[in-house]
């Protein structure tokens, strides 16, 4: 029966991804019901499983546990295989026929040195669809440019966008923002080629590039260029003719939070959460426009009545009013966020070690659809047996000639176990 | 890689999307965005628009600064290869001719508020009465239940609402913004990604969706391993402003701003490609020793890259496979020898606004191109739609128009 949560059920994924963007993109196929097989070398395996040590509370095999894992790999099984060793490479060949799709973010050359050819590949099987989403793509003089999120986001112009406009300096947004970005375009650029492959029998070669796909994301900064050759100047967070149009600290340490009054009905509307202060009838107040010439007074004003309540008491009064707002929620807070809750957006995540923590389901939600949800991320080498066994028909004496030799393993070499790990500060 | 397209305009290769209507009720940015890739990979996107234009014509920039609905930068590079149709919902003959529209369409994005078009008779359950295989996605704020379902927002207030402007912004100022307009973008690259993935379940199982796309939680979707440590380790994050640490984050050029982003395992290319002795020093010489010793290492390279330029960073990168990168601005994209190579501008005149460069394309394949045409003035195919495709008369234009259905 057709489950509209999952699209992609039936569509099986070759997943050589690593680290972010690439598994942020293999995470949405698996959730809308791809079959995700995510390969790993015993010796090459996705860095996100080792990059935070956590608590050896969690467990010793902590490369199975972290929460950055489970992060992006959920709904997803896991295969090792040393696609350096000629054997491995012949593994993979066998599986290549049963799959719909490989995707990559390697290092814009790594594949080819692989001899993992967009010709190899397609020899395997024909229509086979290949998303390679090196950052700079797979052509032209930056093509052997690498780069993680912040470097995309760079790269892309949006940086240039960001900043507090007193002092000059560009800012970087507080995520690897490139990183999913690229990820989303990945999963609908898959989808694409699969309506294309419906459509004609042919896969087909996708090059993406991450930076291109954020730059996308820009498209006014481009045009202002085009016609006026101006560059963007830095609005912290204010606008161009709004006022009051800010976040505003609240009682609380590094508390605040986000409004902003587009209409003259929503001045109204604050100045009644406000408890309809005097300053507020004065006349240069009386305006769209005289606001935004007076918003430096006019921010003081309302930063000193935020300032003197909590965040959640400010949110309701300016909720009631209907007035643009937002608590600053920070990380601990979002995921209790009563909004979020009430729709079910953060799900648990159930680890047969850990537990259960909550991590987010559904980017977006399909009538009928239920849990997002199915399964944690799988340990190293869950589904080998599974893969080379069942689908692949390798037998047992076989599967372990292949562990002996190193070609596949359930654990990647040389990792210490949590209780043998020395101390070490977190890059967090 | 020769093999593959190199993105030329011109062929006669159909699209993925070449015979297929969508039917584009959304403005601002978000549904449009989605709209223009479906566009440009060719489905014929009939944007349906209120009888005084998609808001997003009143937002610049404008060649020379001038207003004018018709050449606001946004629009052009929001609804290139679209038709238009205006139409007021408000009207019975605007609602019966959005009716017939939708018989025909295979995709239809929304935006409106919660409720609006079920008020209308013209929600999912409705417009897939005879068309089941319909796939439908609404693009709101927080979506289409909750508390703050009809709770009005703006680029600000989702930004909060998502918990990424706690993320970003120098630790002893306030949270800041990113530049632009984000939330609503990164809903339409999500909306785009669901409508694609829903519409190839669609073909499959000739079954349509309808799909709730809250823009606070796309954004949310992206706290990476923040909101994990919080949920699985109960770890709050503080934001960093430019700096992760030492060698995550952007310090001052000699001409500009630029940065490095170097995983531990990116260290000992780093160090080769800066040459400095130092770095090599037992206080750097391993992740833990790094991080402990992280002021001193950020004071070494505070120096070193404060006598880098932006292109010779860039280089240093490419020759030592270093995650160097600088901040580049939209006259240094616009120039770039390497997106000009790859085709990734649209470049073209316009009627109206001009010689324009802007992003044409999100990725290049072998087997399709991009459209890359002009965006539709106000009511352009009125005539073409509502008489030619549909059947109305000529007369009943002029009903139409008079009784401002159109």
């Amino acid at each position: 029966m057709f489950d509209p949560g999952r699209p992609l059920t039936g569509v099986r994924v070759a997943d050589l991804t690593m680290i972010w963007a690439g598994p942020y993109a293999a995470k949405i196929l698996a959730d809308q019901g791809a079959e995700v097989i995510k390969i790993e070398s015993p010796r090459a395996w996705d860095n996100i499983r080792t990059l935070i040590p956590p608590p050896v509370a969690l467990g010793e095999r902590w490369w199975n546990t972290n929460f950055y894992l489970h992060e992006y790999s959920r709904n997803k099984k896991s295969l090792t295989l040393d696609l350096r060793a000629e054997e491995g490479k012949r593994i993979f060949a066998k599986l290549l026929p049963h799959c719909d799709v490989v995707i990559e973010n390697y290092r814009t050359d790594v594949m080819d040195n692989l001899g993992l050819t967009y010709d190899w590949l397609r020899e395997q099987k024909e229509d086979i669809i290949v998303v390679g989403m090196a950052g700079f793509g797979k052509t032209g003089p930056e093509k052997d440019a690498v780069g993680y999120g912040p470097i995309i986001e760079m790269m892309s112009g949006m940086t240039s966008t960001s900043g507090y406009g007193d002092d000059g300096v560009p800012y970087k947004s507080g995520i690897s923002y490139g990183d999913p970005i690229a990820g989303i375009c990945a999963a609908a650029a898959v989808a694409t080629a699969l309506i294309q492959r419906k459509r004609t029998g042919k896969g087909q070669y996708i090059d993406l590039a991450q930076r291109e796909v954020m730059s996308t994301l820009l498209g006014e900064f481009y045009m202002d260029w085009a016609m006026n050759q101006r560059l963007p100047e830095h609005m912290g967070t204010g606008h161009d003719w709004m006022s009051p149009h800010n976040v505003y600290p609240c009682a609380g340490d590094d508390e605040w939070i986000a409004i902003c009054v587009r209409t003259d009905g929503e001045w109204e509307g604050l100045k009644r959460a406000m408890g309809s202060p005097e300053w507020g009838e004065r006349p240069e107040f009386s305006d769209q426009i005289l606001r935004w010439e007076h918003r430096v007074e006019l921010d003081e004003l309302v930063g000193a009545w935020t300032a003197a309540t909590t965040k959640t008491e400010v949110f309701a009064a300016l909720h009631a009013e209907r007035v643009p707002s937002s608590p600053v929620w920070k990380m601990l807070e979002v995921i209790r966020e009563p909004h979020l809750k009430a729709r079910g957006f953060y799900e648990p995540l159930r680890h047969p070690e850990v537990g259960i923590w909550s991590v987010h389901g559904w980017l977006w939600r399909s009538d009928g659809a239920g849990p997002c949800i199915l399964a944690p991320a799988p340990e190293f080498g869950q589904h080998n047996d599974e893969l080379l066994g069942g689908l692949l028909g390798i037998s047992a004496e076989e599967r372990a000639r292949l562990e002996a030799e190193g070609v596949i393993a359930n654990r990647p070499e040389g990792v210490p176990l949590a209780s043998e790990m020395p101390p070490t500060p977190s890059m967090l | 890689m020769s093999e593959h397209s190199n993105g030329e305009q011109g062929s006669d290769r159909p699209g993925p999307y070449a015979g297929v209507r969508v039917l584009e009720l959304a403005e601002g940015i978000s549904g449009p965005f989605a709209g223009r890739w479906l566009a440009a990979l060719g489905a014929d996107v009939v944007k349906v628009e209120r009888t005084t234009g998609d808001p997003s014509r009143a937002f610049g920039p404008w060649p020379d600064d001038l207003p004018d609905d018709e050449t606001s930068g946004l629009f052009l590079y929001l609804n290139g290869d679209k038709r238009s149709v205006t139409l007021n919902l408000e009207t019975s003959d605007g609602r019966e001719i959005l009716r017939e529209l939708a018989e025909s369409a295979e995709i239809v994005i929304e935006s409106f508020d919660p409720g609006y078009l079920a008020e209308r008779g013209l929600d999912y359950k409705e417009l897939s009465k005879d068309n089941s295989a319909l796939v439908m996605i609404s693009i709101t704020p927080f979506g289409q239940t909750g508390p703050n379902a009809n709770l009005p927002a703006t680029e600000l207030t989702l930004y909060a609402a998502s918990g990424q402007m706690w993320l970003t912004g120098h630790p002893a100022r306030t949270p800041l913004k990113n530049g632009g307009s984000q939330p609503s973008y990164q809903a339409g690259l999500n909306a785009f990604a669901a409508i694609s993935s829903a519409y190839y379940g669609a073909v499959m199982h000739e079954q349509g969706s309808y799909i709730d796309l809250s823009m606070q939680e796309a954004y949310a979707a992206m706290a990476e391993a923040f909101h994990n440590r919080a949920s699985q380790l109960g770890i709050e994050t503080q934001r960093g402003g430019n700096f992760l640490n030492a060698l995550w984050g952007i310090y001052e050029l000699s001409d500009g701003y630029g940065g490095i982003c170097a995983l531990p395992r990116n260290y000992p290319g780093f160090a080769r490609a800066v040459g400095l002795p130092e770095l090599q020093d037992e206080r750097f010489s391993d992740p833990g020793n790094r991080l402990v010793n992280n002021d001193e290492l950020m004071a070494i390279m505070y120096g070193w890259f404060s006598g880098q330029t932006r292109e010779g960073l860039m280089e240093l990168g490419i020759e030592h496979r270093v995650p160097f990168g600088f901040v580049a601005t939209f006259e240094d994209l616009a120039n770039s020898e390497h997106l000009q190579q790859r085709n990734f501008f649209a470049q073209r005149e316009d009627e109206r606004a001009g010689q324009l460069t802007y992003p044409g394309r999100l990725w290049l394949s072998n087997e399709h191109e991009w459209k890359m045409g002009a965006a539709p003035t106000l009511g352009q195919h009125n005539v073409e739609i509502i008489h030619g495709e549909l059947g109305y008369e000529r007369e009943d234009l002029v009903r139409l128009r008079e009784l401002d259905a159109i």
